[in-house]
């Protein structure tokens, strides 16, 4: 069992929804010990990237190419199902898009962590318990009172760190949390990022979190990557990717939230629509729809992602930039 | 535990009402009916001769109530008569108490209903969660389509049909009705059990078969609805074990149908009076029916009343269940 934060590289990852890309030929990787935020608009394919490390996406959906692989776990696109199920909860923790309704109505939150134990062969179910008070306490929850609750008990906040808990209490050094936040008000958002933030540095993980608001991920993450249209257009340490966006797509989305550029007149929202798996494009550049810097190259050629430095960014208007 | 037993004050409570209210109806119908029984019956016997004084405390007896005096009196003596379960006495059964005979015959409704309702509830269950496991298989369509077709045929159709099949061409099942062979020692003989089972059969596989689609097709609905829950996914994104996680589902898909095992109670309860009748059996539905026939009016309020009560019980029982098994209930 990995005990370290483990490095995670995705190389080439396609996954389609009834044949349709919903990710497509997406390489990332999460060096050990970071927090990577990944940004992109609903529908960019986030969710089916996020549960492709678990190696769960969900029918009709299939990994059509590529591989994950996890230091210590392996490539666990291969991984057969009771295989795959080992190794989830376990070492890979997930904070579920929905953690708000995450948990068995019918049953009290102490009742399936104990279940989660059992599932994962954990023989001191009482260290579980006290295990899982204290990351309760250490996220400003009563424990005890928590454990005896049922989900509909607890408030939206209680619900997110009920879920943070669940990815954690069986020690799992690689974290993935789809939308953290999401339905959260503002101070709980705020405390939640400050939670992952803590939790991360304490215990020594690798940390993925998925949002659609940028400003989050300028919060918690070293590093960020942009999505858009199931491709991966562009990634980098975050400071760099916010301060110098290359991809029109990241400029465009920074430029859309007021609270990072400080002034609202200035906040322009990005013109058109995302694409959906049926209208995105099946060659060219799955942005030049929306693109200020379209070229007649982009209508026939996929650009491929390539490194600038410490940034990897997918466009053609960026190479013929660099190049000249 | 508090919150179930306040639940159990006000349905007893409700329910008492829902008693009362039947039994007020069933006490004006019978006191309106054409031609007027107990006074036919008053007037008869004054007319033969009998002392008018003696004759009335005959006639109370006979109807639990006194025939003379105003409709309100005679209402509360029904209802003084009704809390010491005193329902009358029975012209059609030579006197017996009303509340015995329907004893007698109550036993032979309600376990009857019960075991086939149990039968289905069990078999469609669990049919119900394979349709929904295996909804793109070809067996997962047929015992959608089978559910839904039985579950489209009316309760005294299918009696007939097994009736028909079972009784009269097959001969598997005795055609001549009761709850058993009269040539046989009543006791606990093999024998006797044997000629019960066999009295028994085709009513309650009537009542098993009436609901069994119902419970079929609910369980499926319910189960794909709680397949594509969030806490489902979210489950196995945790490893959780399969058969945990099918724990889950089944807990939580089979939680709506305690709703429809009450309505579903109330409906074979009122369809025992079709069943009973076709198979001849004497339970509270035949005796309903005999009551009728023969216009022993004590007797036909009170089968109507306990069939009431019967279908209150189920609802309160129902309710209870779903209360004890729902924490979201419980609050
Ligand atoms: N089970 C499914 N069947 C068919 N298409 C799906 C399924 N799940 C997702 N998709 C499609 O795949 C694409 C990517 O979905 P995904 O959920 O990964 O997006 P996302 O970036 O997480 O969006 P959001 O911000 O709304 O959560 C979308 O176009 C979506 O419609
Ligand atoms: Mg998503």
């Amino acid at each position: 069992m990995s005990k370290q934060a483990p490095g995670v590289r995705i190389d080439g990852l396609t996954v389609t929804y009834n044949n349709l890309p919903a990710v497509r030929n997406v390489s990332l990787e999460l060096p050990p010990g970071t927090i990577t935020g990944i940004v992109g608009e609903s529908g960019s394919g986030k969710s089916t990237l996020a549960l492709s490390l678990l190696n769960a996406v969900q029918p009709p959906g299939r990994i059509a190419a590529g591989s994950v692989e996890i230091d210590e776990i392996g490539n666990v696109v291969e991984f057969a199902a009771e295989q795959i199920r080992r190794v989830r909860g376990s070492q890979i923790g997930y904070v579920f898009q929905a953690a708000q309704n995450s948990l068995n109505p019918l049953k009290t939150v102490g009742k399936q962590l104990l279940d989660l134990g059992r599932s994962h062969g954990v023989e001191d179910l009482r260290g579980l318990v006290r295990d899982a008070k204290d990351l309760l306490g250490r996220m400003g929850l009563d424990g005890a009172r928590v454990l005896d609750s049922h989900q509909h008990e607890l408030s939206g906040g209680m619900r997110q760190r009920v879920g943070i808990m669940l990815a954690l209490v069986l020690n799992a050094h690689l974290v993935v949390l789809d939308e953290p936040t999401t339905a959260l008000d503002m101070i709980t958002q705020s405390t939640i990022l400050k939670i992952i933030r803590e939790v991360h540095e304490e215990r020594g993980l690798t940390t993925l979190v998925i949002t659609h608001d940028i400003g989050v991920v300028a919060e918690v993450a070293d590093r960020l990557a942009v999505m858009y249209g199931g491709r991966l257009v562009e990634q980098g340490p975050t400071r760099e990717v916010l301060a110098s966006p290359q991809h029109p797509y990241t400029r465009g989305l920074i430029r859309a939230i007021p609270r990072l550029t400080g002034d609202i007149d200035e906040a322009q929202a990005l013109p058109g629509r995302p694409p959906t798996l049926a209208t995105v494009p099946a060659e060219g550049c799955v942005f030049r729809e929306r693109c200020p810097l379209r070229m007649d190259v982009c209508d026939t050629v996929d650009p491929a992602a390539e490194a600038y430095g410490t940034r990897i960014v997918a466009c053609h208007a960026v190479k013929v930039k660099e190049h000249a | 535990m508090t919150v179930v037993l306040k639940k159990l004050a006000g349905h007893l409570a409700r329910g008492l009402v829902m008693i009362l209210v039947v039994a007020t109806i069933s006490f004006f119908i019978v006191r309106n009916i054409p031609g007027d029984p107990m006074k036919a019956a008053l007037e008869m016997k004054v007319a033969a001769g009998a002392d008018p004084v003696a004759a009335a405390q005959e006639v109370k007896v006979i109807y639990g109530f006194q025939p003379t005096g105003s409709m309100w009196s005679q209402y509360v003596d029904y209802l003084a008569g009704l809390a010491t379960f005193d329902l009358g006495t029975s012209t059609l059964h030579a006197g017996q108490p009303v509340t015995e005979v329907l004893t007698e015959s109550a036993k032979w409704t309600v376990l009857p209903v019960l075991l086939g309702i149990l039968m289905s509830f069990l078999v469609g269950v669990i049919l119900g969660v394979y349709a929904a496991l295996r909804r793109s298989s070809k067996l997962g369509d047929i015992l959608a389509i089978s559910g839904s077709l039985l579950h489209g045929v009316p309760q005294y159709v299918l009696g007939l049909l097994l009736a028909a099949i079972f009784a009269t061409s097959l001969g598997w099942f005795p055609s001549e009705g009761g709850v058993a062979d009269i040539l046989i020692e009543p006791g606990f003989t093999p024998e006797y059990i044997g000629t019960l089972i066999r009295h028994a059969a085709l009513p309650v596989l009537t009542y098993a078969l009436a609901s069994y689609g119902g419970w079929v097709l609910a369980m499926k609905s319910s189960v794909v609805t709680v397949l594509g829950d969030d806490f489902i996914l979210a489950s196995e994104l945790r490893g959780m074990k399969r058969s945990i996680i099918f724990r889950y589902v089944a807990r939580n898909a089979i939680l709506p149908l305690f709703t429809i095992l009450a309505l579903s109670l109330g409906l074979l309860f009122a369809g025992a009076v079709f069943i009973e009748r076709i198979f001849n059996y004497p339970g509270l539905g035949l005796k309903l029916i005999d009551s009728v026939t023969n216009r022993d009016y004590a007797l036909m309020s009170g089968a109507f009343l306990l069939i009431t009560v019967a279908i209150v019980v189920a609802n309160i029982l129902a309710d209870l269940l779903y209360t004890v098994i729902d924490p979201r209930v419980r609050q």
